[in-house]
This record gives structure tokens, sequence and C-alpha cells, in this order.
């Protein structure tokens, strides 16, 4: 019933386009998150499901009802900003209360609604007190809460965690997939946080320059990017990338010839990018491995993992290890052992995948 | 606590947790200060300088107020008389007049004058339309930087019997024509509406700012919740806009007392002086035509001392009722 529907959807700014007809199917309850770097045209799609920007072409439709030409306040959307949006002037029951004081909801319900709301957000000792009084973490709960006491058919967030600091961040990134759990309400969420919508998404969909680069599931993404620009996006350290050309048994990256998993034959000469995820490398030699020669750079300690950078020609490299507990043993590290199964193959021109053929 | 720092004439021990300011450390670092921002204080200069000449000097001179002054004995030379002029000021039916009619003035001008540029910076913001609100703006700005003889002849012309406009028009409907600026009961209306004329579209500038320093999201928070451009105004411009309001408020309640005297000067005329004449105008007519400079002086020392208790008072309340205000 309340699901988002986009189909050709383009906006342009006079002669100049910036999204370039999105087509995007968002099933009702679904949290979808849109992703990409700065200026990829996340913000304005997400302002015309809003209706603060008008759609230059293609079909937004909400529930059964396409909403082209529909007022923002009749689309029964709620946001939340990237500042907040709090009205400085209000406390906070009255920054909650006020969507539902202009739809005239009547007093006594307005008050149970709100401080239903505020005991769910942990705002109930806060309500008579102004936004410049709260945190950061505060406002931006506020923020929240002014969304959800509308009961909204759709949610639309536009990098609503940005400001906070990590700590925090990843606090109330637990809290709204909490949320979404508890109140199930379809949601689109924008952000460039690629750990963000890893932990956050039912599915990502990865933008770029104004197009869908691909949508699915995080693990689909993570393991199946369709293309090199979502596998250097997703992941941290995001996937290497090597140049590399197909022979009869695997791929040759410089002097080295990666063993793969598949039969690549009928394609030997071809030119690919090789695309080894960092954690996808092991330092001892296994079954189906092959050693990739590295001159080590730098070794990273994060704890229990630490992050190798070195060099493979004029490639710059990353790869994850575990440290059980002790790094002195890494700086002595001269190649790593990369998995056939586990390497990804990409259109050298193009940039899309390549499936293996069995 | 000096124990402390000479424990058995050795080191001292503990460094005090805050440095006590000797004068002569404070002194260093008010040198050091300087040297570093001297740039700053440089810039600072003429301002200081333009104070002191044009508003601290003359003070000097205000001493007359409570002397007995002749220009041959000089401002040090003239005998002390206390609160003589002060009694002299306070018999005087001219000068209690012009009281009344600074407060009547002002009080009009407060009414209407005050909110005219607040209403004119909220209906430009509702102009969406950019190259007319652009020559929209410029039309009202310009009345301030006519000269004020400039804007009292065109009033006089305006409201002329003969040939001004408003008669004319008055005469198209059958009205008899009527003599405005003769007539002590028109002065106010048309002093103040010249003063709003004149003045508010040049003091929307400032509320014109304000208003574009409110964060758009909050006008789109708004609307996503079904806010209509009403609403808007009133939910969220103008309550964005209130410091400005009231500090404005503040400045404008100071100046009460300052009706603007040369408009007053231009427009008055004896038949009119009953509503027209106002402290400023009174005591340039005792000052300088009349040549009593000490009880001019008195007058000025009042109005000033009447501008000061309301500048304080207004940004006591404003302080203590809505956490803004000038100081
Ligand atoms: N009013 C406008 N006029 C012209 N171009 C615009 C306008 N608003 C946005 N753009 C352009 O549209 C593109 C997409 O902007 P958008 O705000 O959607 O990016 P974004 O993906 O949200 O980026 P970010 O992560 O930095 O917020 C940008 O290239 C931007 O320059
Ligand atoms: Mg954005």
């Amino acid at each position: 019933m309340s699901g988002v529907n986009l189909s050709g959807i383009v906006k342009a700014y006079g002669a100049v386009q910036v999204v370039h007809g999105i087509d995007l199917d968002i099933a009702e309850k679904e949290f979808v998150v849109l992703v990409g770097p700065s200026g990829c045209g996340k913000s304005t799609t997400l302002r015309m499901i809003a209706g603060l920007e008008e759609i230059t072409a293609g079909d937004l439709t909400i529930g059964d009802r396409r909403m082209n030409r529909v007022a923002p306040k009749d689309r029964d959307v709620a946001m939340v900003f990237q500042n907040y949006a709090l009205y400085p002037h209000l406390n906070v029951a009255d920054n909650m209360a006020f969507g539902l004081r202009i739809r005239k909801m009547p007093k006594a319900e307005i008050k149970t609604t709100i401080s239903e709301v505020a005991e769910i957000l942990g705002l109930t000792e806060y309500l008579d007190r102004r936004p410049a009084d709260l945190s950061g973490g505060q406002r931006q709960r506020v923020a929240m809460g002014r969304a959800i006491v509308r009961h909204p058919k759709v949610f639309l967030f536009d990098e609503p965690l940005s400001n906070l600091d990590a700590k925090l961040r990843t606090q109330m990134r637990a809290e709204i997939k909490r949320l979404h759990n508890r109140l199930g309400v379809t949601s689109v969420y924008v952000t460039h946080d690629q750990v963000e919508a890893m932990t956050l998404a039912d599915r990502i969909v990865v933008m770029n320059n104004g197009s869908i680069e691909q949508i699915g599931t995080p693990m689909e993404l993570f393991n199946n990017p369709a293309n090199t620009f979502v596998a250097g996006f997703l992941g941290s350290p995001p996937m290497n990338q090597l140049k590399g050309t197909l022979t009869e048994s695997g791929a040759k990256v410089g002097e080295t010839e990666i063993k793969l998993n598949g039969s690549v034959a009928t394609q030997a000469g071809r030119d690919v990018i090789v695309g080894i995820r960092p954690e996808h490398v092991t330092l001892t030699a296994g079954e189906k491995t092959t050693a990739l020669p590295i001159s080590l750079d730098l070794v990273e300690p994060l704890g229990s993992e630490a992050l190798l950078h070195g060099h493979f020609g004029k490639d710059s490299l990353v790869f994850k290890t575990e440290t059980g507990g002790d790094i002195n043993h890494l700086s002595g590290v001269g190649e790593v052992h990369v998995n056939a199964s586990l390497v990804k193959l990409f259109d050298a021109e193009t940039g899309h995948a390549l499936s293996l053929g069995a | 606590m000096a124990d402390e720092h000479t424990t058995a004439g050795g080191p001292p021990v503990q460094e005090p947790l805050i440095e006590t300011p000797s004068s002569e450390g404070r002194l260093t670092r008010f040198y050091d200060h300087i040297r570093r921002e001297w740039q700053i204080y440089l810039m600072l200069l003429p301002t200081i300088i333009w104070f002191l000449v044009f508003l601290y000097k003359p003070m000097y001179g205000l001493q007359i107020a409570f002397k007995d002054y002749s220009i041959f004995r000089g401002v040090a030379g003239s005998p002390w008389v206390g609160f003589e002029h002060f009694e002299t000021l306070f018999s005087n039916d001219q000068f209690l007049r012009a009281i009344g009619n600074t407060i009547k003035i002002s009080a009009l001008n407060l009414i209407f004058g005050f909110p005219a540029p607040i209403i004119l910076a909220l209906m430009f913001n509702e102009v969406l339309h950019a190259s007319y609100k652009r020559t929209a703006q410029t039309i009202v700005y310009l009345p301030h930087f006519i000269s004020s003889v400039i804007i009292a002849g065109i009033v006089i012309t305006a409201f002329s019997p003969t040939a001004g406009i408003v008669n004319t028009v008055m005469g198209w409907f059958g009205l008899d024509p009527v003599y405005f600026l003769t007539q002590p009961q028109w002065f106010r209306p048309i002093f103040v509406g010249t003063g709003i004329w004149q003045e508010a579209g040049f003091g929307s500038i400032v509320f014109l700012a304000a208003i574009a320093g409110v964060n758009p999201s909050l006008y789109e928070s708004a609307v996503v919740d079904g806010a209509n451009r009403w609403q808007m105004m009133w939910k969220i411009t103008i309550p964005s806009i209130l410091p400005t309001i009231l500090i404005m408020l503040i400045i404008r309640i100071g100046n009460v007392m300052e009706v603007s005297f040369e408009l007053v000067i231009l427009l008055y005329q004896p038949a009119t002086y009953e509503t027209a004449d106002v402290v400023n105008t009174w005591i340039y007519r005792q000052g300088l035509q009349s040549g009593q400079y000490d009880l001019a002086a008195a007058g000025g020392l009042f109005n000033a001392f009447v501008a000061f208790v309301l500048v304080m008072t207004a940004n006591t309340l404003s302080r203590r009722f809505s956490r803004t205000s000038l100081w």
C-alpha cells in the first residue's frame, strides 16, 4: 500500500540534468538506502520524493497514487534533515507538535502522541528545553520524533547522522534500525557513509553521477558488485583493482598469473580488471591460491586486525589480515595469497562485472 | 598560601594554579597585546576620536545647564545656579507642551512607524519574482536618500490647498480644500506618515537581512509538515527575526526623544506649534534664536537623561523576557 515507485525520474536545473532517469521500486516497510559520492544526486532524488523539488520527467507513485504534482503536505511523507531543521524558538514538545498542530489534531491527542514518542526516544525529560540547550544526539532524536509523531506512510532521511561524532553515529544508527523494526514504516535513507548503508539497509541503491549503478541487498552488493564503481565504493577498505589480461587458465597481472575459478579459456586475451577484496587474502598459501608479491609500505594495526598497505607494480593495494595480537611478524610480509574463488573480474573498458563460465 | 611557595628557603614547591597578576605583569601583557593587535586598534581609532571630539568634548559645555551662563564670562567663569534652569523649564508651559508633543509623536511613530519596515520586509520576502522584487525594493529605498528639505518640499506641495494632489483628489469627490499644514490636528498624521514613507523602505533592509539568515531547511521542514506560507510567516519567519526586532525596538525606544528635528523644523509653523513643537525644536528656538543657552542646555540634558533611562529600561526588560539585549 505505501510502497514508493520511481520510474524514469529525471531532474534538470535549466539545461543541466543532474538525475538521469532513475527506476526504483521500494516495497512497503522496506528500508532503502541511497548511497553514493558527493554530488551524485541522492538528496535531489530524496527531495523529489518529498516534493521539495519538482520532478522534471518520469513518474513518482506513493501507495497507488501518482505524486508528481501533489503538494508535499499531501504526500504523507515525513523528512529528517541533515541539520535537523529544529525551530530554535520552540521547545522540544512544540517542535514535535508543529506538524500535528498544522494538521489541526486535537490538543489532547497531540499530547498523548508526543509523550508516547518522547518515551520511545528517551526525550521525556527534555520536552520543555529549547534545541539550543540539547546535545547533538538529542537534537537528532527530536528531529526523528518530529517525523515519527506524524505517522507518515514514508520516512525520508537526508544524512541524518552526518553531524554526529563517530560514537554517537554508531549508537543512533542502531537506534534507527530498532525504530524501523518497531514501526515498520517504508524508509528512504540518504547517506554517503557506506557503513551506515550496509548496516541499515534492506536494500542499497548505489548512485553515481545521477544514475543508479546497482540495487541489491548489502550482501549482494558486497559479494557481487555489478561494476568497478560499486566494488570500489562498498567495503572498507574498498576492493583492490588491478589491470590484467585473461589467459588460458587465469588472469595475468604484471608478471603474476592469478588462478581463477571456472574456465576463461574462450576469453583469453581480453583486458580485465581483477578485483580482490582486502580481506580475501591469506598470508599462507592454500589450495587454489596464487602468491601475489607485494612491496609493503606500511602496517596499520586496528587491534584484532591490521591493514597492510603495499605496492604491486605501480598499483597501491590494501589488505586486511588478522593480527593474532601482534603485528611484528607482519613487517616482513612480501607476498599475499589470493584465493581463486574470491577473485572478481570486470571488463577493463566498461567496468561491468564478468561472470566466470563454469 | 604564601608559605607553600617558600618552604624552608628552597625553591617553590608548587606553582600557583591561577597566576595572580602583578601590576607589572598586567602592564607587560597589555603592551604585548597592543603589539600583537595594533592594526585592530588603529582601525578603531577614528571612531574613538569621533566620539571624543563630537560627543565627549561638548559634554564639557553641559555644565552651563547648572550655571548662569554668559558668553562673555565663558563656561568656566559663569556662576553656578544649581537647578534654577530646571525649575524654570518645568514651570514653562511651552516646554511642558513640547514634552507632551514629543511623547505623542514618538508614540505614534512607534505604533505605526516601527512595524512598517517589518511588514515591508515580510512582504518582500513573499515576492518570488526576483526582478520585480529588486525594482520594488529600490523604489522604497529611494526616499531615504533624498534630503529632508526636498522631502518636506514634496509634502508641502502635495498637501497644498491650491495645486496639491491631495486636495485635487478630494476636489474630485466634491470635498472642500483643506490647508492641512496650517491645521494642528493634521500635523501629527502628516509628520508620522512622511517619516514612514521616508524611512520604512530603508529600515526594512535590516529585517530582510535577518530573514535571509533563517535556515532554509526550517521552511522545507514546515512545507513537508503541511504549513502554508501564512503559517510559515507567523510560525517561522517572525519568531526567527524576533531578536532583531527587539534590538531595533530598544534602539528605537532610546531615540524616542529624538523626533526627527529637521523634518519638524521644515514642516511646522507657528500655527501648528500647538501639536508640532517638540523638545528639540523648542531647545533650538530658545538656544539659538533667543540666546538662552543655559536654559536650552538644561532642556537638552533633560532630553538626554530621559533617553538614557528609556534605553536602559528597554534593554533590561528585553534581557529579562527574551534573552536578547544590546549589551
Ligand atoms: N539548484 C541547483 N541548481 C543547479 N544544480 C544543482 C542545484 N541543486 C543541486 N544541483 C546539482 O545537482 C547535483 C546533485 O546534488 P545533490 O544535492 O543531490 O547531491 P548529493 O548526492 O546529495 O551530494 P551530497 O552527498 O554532497 O549531499 C550536484 O551536482 C549539484 O551541483
Ligand atoms: Mg545531499
